[in-house]
């Protein structure tokens, strides 16, 4: 089996070979219009499949997927955010020196290169990035835990971002440049993928066996957490005040609640959740 | 929504989220992080509850987690302008 000593190299080199440019990889039209186009793929809208959803005109629904887009790249480049902080923090330490440092540096300029992408994007359409709710607690960790935690919000952050990705980059109904962003980010996420899956899976074997029951049973209740309120991330009150629907607040709590919506976020977690089960990292399925 | 309401409001949000009874926050300075009634993972549903409440988004970079200490920490940090339960209401 490949460690990922050995697969660092490899990743290095396809990184190499498929530099991009953030400045000049994209021709940014003008303007957009939101209540003309598809921008997020329709069935990937966050209320879709619900009768709030139906009840919405054409246009309106477009416009929705405008404002769901831009949510999108929003929660995503501030994902990365910590992401960058938390690999630079990891270079040059005795387990990481050499071939893993030298494949981290990739990862966050790739990931550099993925805020300013998403950043542009948000700013000149939308004039704004939606804002994220989050603060960070300071918490106590058993040995390693901080290093299998800080892994898991990575592949949590990145499997979720690529299933949509997938979707749209190759979805013909949605404005091109959108696809295009979405592509983009998927052949750098394939490779940050795979470098993730192998490091937790060694980090876990690595550290959680040395944990006490309690311990244990702490982690994996914040793991169960952590990957069903990153969905909330989806549900932004501001996004549907934005398309012009009242009580976003309201329509958030509907959406999360709704069977559709559960069935849909069930599914793609699920690559997700299987590997967290494979790792040991969970026992149990969650409830989406 | 006057000051009272919305201190009521937001124990019962808490005590839901945290399936706690009602003992574990009967008081307004009782600590909310401390005593393990929600978690960081909870702030961000927390926030979203806030807004809906105020019907105004909170800015994240303006404050600081000790906000979150307890219940007259929220008021004072979120609701500052709401009306006593003896004011007439506009």
């Amino acid at each position: 089996m490949t460690s990922a000593l050995e697969l660092a190299p490899r990743l290095t080199k396809a990184s190499r070979q498929k530099s991009w440019d953030a400045h000049t990889a994209f021709d940014w039209p003008a303007s957009l219009e939101p209540d003309s186009d598809w921008y997020m793929s329709p069935e990937l809208i966050s209320i879709y499949g619900t009768e709030a959803f139906d009840a919405l005109s054409e246009t309106e629904q477009k416009r929705l997927s405008f404002y769901e887009i831009v949510n999108f790249f929003s929660f995503v480049l501030y994902g990365e955010r910590p992401l960058i902080s938390g690999l630079m923090n990891r270079m040059y330490r005795k387990n990481t020196d050499g071939p893993i440092t030298e494949y981290l540096h990739h990862f966050v300029d790739e990931e550099n290169k993925h805020m300013i992408m998403f950043g542009e994007f948000c700013n000149r359409y939308a004039g704004k990035i939606y804002p994220e709710k989050k603060l960070v607690f300071p918490r106590e960790y058993a040995v390693g835990e901080e290093d299998v935690a800080f892994f898991c919000k990575v592949l949590i952050v990145e499997e979720l971002g690529d299933f949509y990705n997938l979707k749209m980059m190759s979805d013909r109904t949605i404005a091109p440049l959108v696809a295009k962003i979405n592509k983009v980010h998927h052949v750098d996420e394939a490779r940050h993928l795979a470098f993730g899956r192998k490091i937790l899976q060694e980090l876990a074997e690595q550290h959680c066996a040395s944990w006490t029951e309690e311990e244990t049973t702490r982690f994996q209740a914040w793991l169960v957490n952590y990957l069903v309120s990153s969905w909330g991330d989806f549900y932004n009150p501001a996004v549907y005040k934005d398309a012009g629907i009242s009580d976003g607040y309201k329509l958030r709590k509907m959406a999360l609640a709704n069977e559709t919506c559960v069935a849909f976020r069930t599914e793609a977690s699920s690559k997700l959740v299987d590997y967290f089960l494979e790792t040991e990292l969970l026992n149990e399925r969650p409830q989406f | 929504m006057d000051e009272k309401s919305i201190r009521d409001e937001l124990r019962m949000w808490i005590l839901d989220r945290a399936g706690a009874e009602a003992d574990r926050l009967s008081g307004d300075d009782q600590p909310i992080l401390d005593e393990g009634l929600l978690s960081s993972l909870d702030i961000v549903e927390f926030i979203l509850f806030i807004e809906s409440v105020r019907e105004e988004e909170v800015d994240i970079e303006a404050i600081e987690p000790e906000v979150f200490d307890c219940i007259d920490t929220l008021i004072e940090a979120f609701f500052a302008d709401a009306p006593s339960a003896s004011e007439p209401q506009g």
